[in-house]
């Protein structure tokens, strides 16, 4: 993520020779001290490592990674001597998405391969792939890597079927796990009581819009919409008017119509949780009881209905029914198509850097907008109170270390100690701050000061750092069930949905409907028995 | 093996001794028992029988090439003449049966289980279920139907190829230029020609072709209504095929007798009586060819489709692979997308063996 | 020439229609050969773009944006990092270097094995079991038309237990199946173009089948294994789909990367525009330098 961030502090900050010199200073100091004394030399840390690259360097490259990499290992040092897992080869499942991922993760871990004498050899998979090739590994036993970089959907297919090795005490505390935000503390990351997953993102969609659409004198006249009963209607008002930015067509919300690889599903989530999600119990996809699923209740239909009224009234734009969420947040939105959007933290930050967006400096972002009512599946009655539900789409990446490595000690441990270097405290801060991928998921990634004085101007990270910390603890949070299968549930529903927009079902509720007949279908093939125990576990039910 | 039918007669005076035919049968026999007894050994080692065995299967695969080579020798060793003239196709069929053959049948198998990926249990054969699943879903029969339509837009194909492959052979300058240049579609891979055509050139609102239609005073669309949507796709497809079909009927123009078309100028014949007297029945050989090969290419059309709009609008562009595609990977429903897949290859079978009749039958009329 | 000048006005309408025809004939060229490489200039365009001369759909470098090294750069290969260390680039060879390992030896097996197979069935009849030879014929083109879906879960355990997975060898052999059929199809046309009494010359001098095939018949049908072999090259280097269900680490290959630069972080328009620039190149090369073997080989023995 965060091109703009960092070039915030490109442009801010002014590299002081001595403070650098210090930094290396104090690295050098690290790698001597005992473990003890490493807490003194942490904030330390920490300030220097967002001040690489340093101003006028461009992007960061490979050595930048690097060097982060290895003023980031005086964790590992605590914990981990010098060669002491010589002749250890570790193999490493991720994504390659845009050149990232994966290629940040070798540039973190060169330095620990070299104090730490293992070798990792690199999988990297297409994010379109990922889904498909993991069933496929589990499914023929083909799964022949130690680590994985995994989002916590997957969970159910993977923990589930005890793939992986659970998380020893030393790397607990190694990564300082209580400073996650709520949401990712258990039971995410853990099955049956056992903890498994190393965080290294967090995840939730936030609602962004264009503040030149909004306030006194504006082409709407009002304020920012903080329901979707208010979106609906500012979507429909804004037909005919003109974009007080490009001079085209001004739009409303921008709503995905077609399917991505079953992440479009989480956007109609987005307009349902508000209605869907009642305080008074986590489950909000199934019946926890019977796996009957909720999506073709009154909520859910009434979500489909918002959208289905949005096409009949012409309130998108052209060939909508072609775009796909990347084209609402990349093709549309950040080129100043549409005024309301939903997606996770990085579109916020693209559209402040005038050089990745043409909507420049008028982004504001928002919570996951409420309801006016709120339906109640267990009393099977909407309700008229305000209700807020943000969406944890896909919960974020983290990296497990797989069964495989059970029975040879060092190279269990050699496995543990990379996933806890890449989920480590200070590394974790440059992620978040840097174009990475990677999202702030820790309660320390917001503490406001420490990105002022690398550079950041106050009220942008607010804004923006505080619509997501203001997610994550949300005590309503829409949190996805990490059951098996869970991507066929979701990709099967956006096809169906694609179907019910193009007018091949009669009505809203008839889509839902044929999403219910077929997630039923699902259920049934993996074993309902299983899927409900499953299911409840992971709501921590 | 009867030479009746050969066209290149050879003298097969072998002479072949009772004691080399022996020896043939005894290499091949020998490996294929080798082969045989490793097979059976790894079983029984991966089923727990035995303690010793090889870690994969690698050995018997050598011990399958070290048959294959024997078989293929053996040939020679026992049928002389006649097996020098087998040992032509021999090792392809051996090759692509030995590859195959597997695969083929543990698809088959697959096809009548009830296996999602995701299901703790693994492949349940299930009978006839999905084969009833398969009557029921209309969206299947909706891709069918459009594969109709994409193999139809094959003849447009061939028209326009048809009209370029003249144009190249005709008296022009810059002519290698040009040859260069209108192959280079053939070259981009369908990932690329899916992100940089369908979803960057393409695109509604920044995309140039978009800026044109525009600046012309019209509303581009592209993937919204069904049917230009389907158009879309198809003129995609056949700009990376249209060049192959070129280059084949081009070929074949080229190789045509010039005495015959000099005498039918001297004929007085004008330029369309020529081709259409002379040029276009000669050049039918070559028209089945590349029009065969083409449709079988387009039968598998399904990478440009999965990228750009996943089968929509509503389906209306959904091929009969991308559908089955979803099932296969989006949601690792294997069983009934293998199964799906089966019935579109037995369909492909029978529709390209009557294809195939049909022009053979029709060829021996013309010309 | 008198004929012209005598009659004056047939003369100016013959080369009145002479030069109708001339520009029409180039005219429509021009237009094929703007078709062909406008999405192929705009590939290559995008490369050198930023985001927002992507989003603006700005057209013509240097008229209305400044050409940067943006694309090359999230690849290593500008001139800015090229002195640098860069993973990027590193797998970005690495996969080139499988791309072209792999789909050159499978179309070379592709062209020995289906050229043999193609000359015996122009040549002889065979008769294995119920099957003649336009049996074999049909049998060798089926292949062509297995959905590759269907192959794709038997694949994946066939080549574990084998030991084949994330091996080029393992690739090599399936690009090998995949392209057989359209070597054979087009061997085929070629071989039967070849007029059969030159073997029998051969026959006669005293060669065996064998030899009359490798000094006759082989430099004959040279072209035609040339562009099959260009068209087997350019298939393999384009395949994906199992080459991301096959490979993990040592055989990956070019296409997987171009489709990696999409994602839940949008897509890297100029990234992706790098690399399918960088992987059509070699094409584009042999293209050039091979082109008249292309024409000549393919099928030119079809017309009788």
């Amino acid at each position: 993520m965060k091109v703009e961030l960092y070039n915030y502090i490109k442009a801010a900050q002014k590299m002081n020779r001595r403070q650098v010199l210090k930094g290396s200073a104090a690295i050098g100091a690290v790698a001597m001290m005992p473990k003890t004394a490493l807490a003194g030399a942490h904030g330390n840390v920490r300030a220097e490592i967002l001040k690489i690259p340093g101003v006028g360097a461009g992007s960061p490259t490979d050595s930048d990674w690097q060097k982060v990499g290895e003023m980031c290992l005086g964790a590992t040092k605590g914990n981990v001597s010098e060669g002491e897992f010589e002749g250890v080869e570790l193999t490493f499942m991720g994504l390659n998405n845009q050149n990232l991922h994966n290629f940040l993760f070798r540039g973190f871990l060169k330095p620990w391969e070299a104090y730490t004498g293992a070798k990792i050899n690199w999988i990297d998979l297409a994010q379109a792939d990922y889904n498909a090739r993991l069933q496929q590994s589990i499914a023929t036993g083909t799964a022949d890597f130690d680590i994985i970089e995994m989002g916590a959907p997957f969970e159910g297919d993977v923990l589930g079927k005890g793939m992986a090795s659970e998380m020893p005490e030393w790397v607990k505390e190694q990564i300082d796990m209580d400073d996650y935000v709520d949401y990712l503390k258990a039971p995410v990351g853990t099955w049956g009581g056992k903890t498994y997953r190393v965080s290294i993102d967090g995840d939730c969609h936030t609602f962004a819009y264009r503040k030149d659409y909004f306030g006194e004198g504006s082409i709407t006249g009002r304020d920012v919409p903080t329901t979707w009963q208010e979106i609906n209607q500012v979507s429909k008002d804004l037909i005919g008017k003109e974009d007080p930015l490009t001079g085209l067509p001004a739009h409303g919300y921008l709503d995905p119509l077609k399917g991505w690889g079953g992440f479009g599903f989480y956007f109609l989530e987005n307009r349902a949780s508000a209605y869907a999600k009642h305080p008074n119990s986590p489950a909000w996809l199934f019946e926890p009881d019977t796996m009957k699923p909720m999506v073709n209740n009154p909520a859910w239909v009434q979500a489909i209905q918002d959208v289905m009224d949005l096409i009949d009234a012409g309130a998108y734009p052209t060939d909508q029914i072609n775009a796909d969420p990347g084209t609402t947040a990349f093709q549309q939105f950040l080129a100043g198509t549409g005024s309301m959007l939903m997606w996770w933290g990085d579109v916020g930050s693209n559209a402040r850097t005038s050089d990745t967006s043409v909507v420049g400096d008028v982004a504001g972002f928002g919570v996951n907008p409420a309801s006016e009512r709120v339906y109640n599946a267990k009393a099977g009655a909407w309700e008229e109170t305000r209700n807020e539900a943000p969406n944890m789409a896909y919960i974020g990446w983290g990296v497990y270390v797989m069964a495989t490595v059970e029975g040879d000690e060092k190279k269990k441990k050699a496995a543990w100690s990379a996933a806890a270097h890449l989920g480590g405290k200070d590394l974790s801060l440059w992620a978040s701050a840097y174009p990475s991928g990677f999202q702030p998921y820790r309660n320390s990634h917001f503490q406001y000061d420490e990105w002022e004085e690398a550079g950041y101007e106050r009220a942008y990270v607010e804004d923006y750092l505080g619509s997501n910390a203001d997610s994550y603890n949300h005590p309503n949070a829409a949190i996805e069930p990490r059951i098996p299968g869970i991507f066929q549930y979701y990709s099967v529903a956006e096809d169906e949905l694609a179907k019910g927009y193009a007018g091949q079902y009669g009505s809203a509720q008839e889509t839902a409907d044929a999403i219910a007949a077929a997630w039923e279908k699902i259920t049934d093939q993996i074993g309902r028995d299983s899927q409900i125990s499953v299911y409840k576990a992971s709501l921590g039910m | 093996m009867n030479t009746d039918g050969d066209l290149l007669h050879t003298v097969t005076a072998d002479n072949i001794s009772d004691s080399r035919k022996r020896l043939g049968k005894l290499i091949v026999w020998s490996t294929a028992l080798c082969c045989m007894m490793l097979a059976l050994l790894q079983t029984m080692y991966q089923a727990g029988r035995i303690g010793i065995g090889f870690e994969t299967w690698r050995p018997i695969l050598y011990a399958y090439m070290l048959w294959a080579t024997a078989l293929c020798a053996a040939q020679v060793i026992v049928n002389g003449e006649k097996g020098k003239r087998t040992l032509f196709v021999l090792p392809a069929a051996l090759f692509v049966v030995s590859l195959v053959v597997f695969p083929l049948l543990f698809a088959l198998y697959i096809s009548f289980t009830d296996w999602n990926l995701a299901s703790p249990n693994g492949p349940q054969p299930n009978g006839w279920d999905n084969l009833v699943q398969m009557w029921n879903d209309s969206f299947y029969w909706n891709a069918l139907t459009n594969m109709v339509y994409y193999v139809l837009a094959v003849c447009v194909e061939y028209v326009i190829a048809f009209g370029l492959a003249l144009l190249l052979n005709a008296q022009i300058r810059a002519r290698k230029f040009f040859r260069v240049v209108f192959l280079l579609p053939l070259m981009l891979s369908p990932v690329a020609v899916s992100w940089m055509i369908g979803k960057s050139m393409l695109e509604v609102r920044f995309g140039p072709i978009s800026r044109i239609i525009r600046d012309l005073g019209g509303e581009p669309t592209f993937f919204g209504d069904p049917e230009i949507a389907r158009f879309m796709i198809m003129a995609m497809d056949a700009w990376t095929f249209i060049p192959f079909m070129m280059i084949m009927l081009l070929a074949g123009l080229q190789a045509l007798p010039s005495e015959i078309l000099e005498a039918s100028k001297v004929d007085g014949a004008s330029g369309w009586q020529s081709f259409k007297e002379i040029i276009f029945p000669l050049m039918l050989p070559v028209s089945v060819t590349a029009i065969v090969i083409r449709i079988i290419f387009k039968l598998k059309l399904a990478d440009i489709i999965i990228n750009v709009t996943s089968g929509g609008p509503g389906g209306a562009t959904d091929s009969v692979t991308s559908f089955i595609f979803r099932e296969y990977r989006d949601r690792s429903n294997v069983g009934y997308g293998t199964l799906l897949a089966m019935v579109y290859l037995v369909l492909i079978v029978i529709f390209v063996t009557l294809f195939l009749k049909l022009v053979s039958r029709w060829m021996e009329r013309p010309a | 020439m008198s004929v012209i000048f005598k009659d004056h006005e047939l003369g100016l309408r013959v080369k009145s229609k002479w030069w109708a025809s001339r520009t029409a004939i180039y005219l429509t060229l021009l237009i094929w050969a703007v078709v062909c490489l406008f999405p192929i200039f705009w590939t290559i365009t995008t490369s050198f773009k930023m985001a927002p001369d992507v989003m603006k759909g700005n057209l013509i470098p240097w008229w209305d944006f400044t050409p940067r090294w943006k694309g090359w750069e999230s690849i290593g290969l500008s001139p800015r990092l090229i002195g640098e260390v860069s993973t990027v680039r590193e797998e970005f060879f690495k996969r080139f270097w499988n791309s072209a390992v792999v789909s050159i030896s499978a179309s070379l097996l592709a062209v020995i094995l289906g050229s043999l197979a193609a000359y015996g069935l122009s040549r002889f009849s065979y008769k294995f079991g119920f099957m003649k030879n336009s049996d074999i014929s049909f049998f060798f083109l089926s292949q062509m038309i297995l959905p590759p879906v269907v192959l794709a879960l038997p694949f994946l355990v066939l080549y574990k237990s084998l030991g084949l997975l994330d091996s080029r060898i393992g690739l090599i052999l399936l690009y090998t199946l995949m392209v057989l059929p359209i070597v054979i199809w087009i061997m085929r046309d070629q071989f039967q173009g070849i007029p059969i009494e030159l073997e029998e010359a051969a026959l006669v001098d005293g060669l065996g089948i064998w030899g009359a095939f490798m000094q006759i018949v082989m430099p004959i049908a040279l072209p035609g294994m040339v562009a099959a072999f260009i068209l087997s090259l350019v298939l393999c280097w384009n395949e994906y789909f199992f080459a991301a269900l096959l490979t993990s680490t040592n055989a990956t290959t070019l296409p997987v990367m171009v489709a990696s630069q999409t994602g839940s972080q949008g897509i890297n328009w100029w990234s992706m525009a790098a690399l399918s620039s960088a992987a059509i190149l070699p094409l584009v090369i042999v293209a050039i330098a091979l082109e008249k073997y292309i024409i000549k080989g393919m099928a030119a023995g079809a017309v009788k």
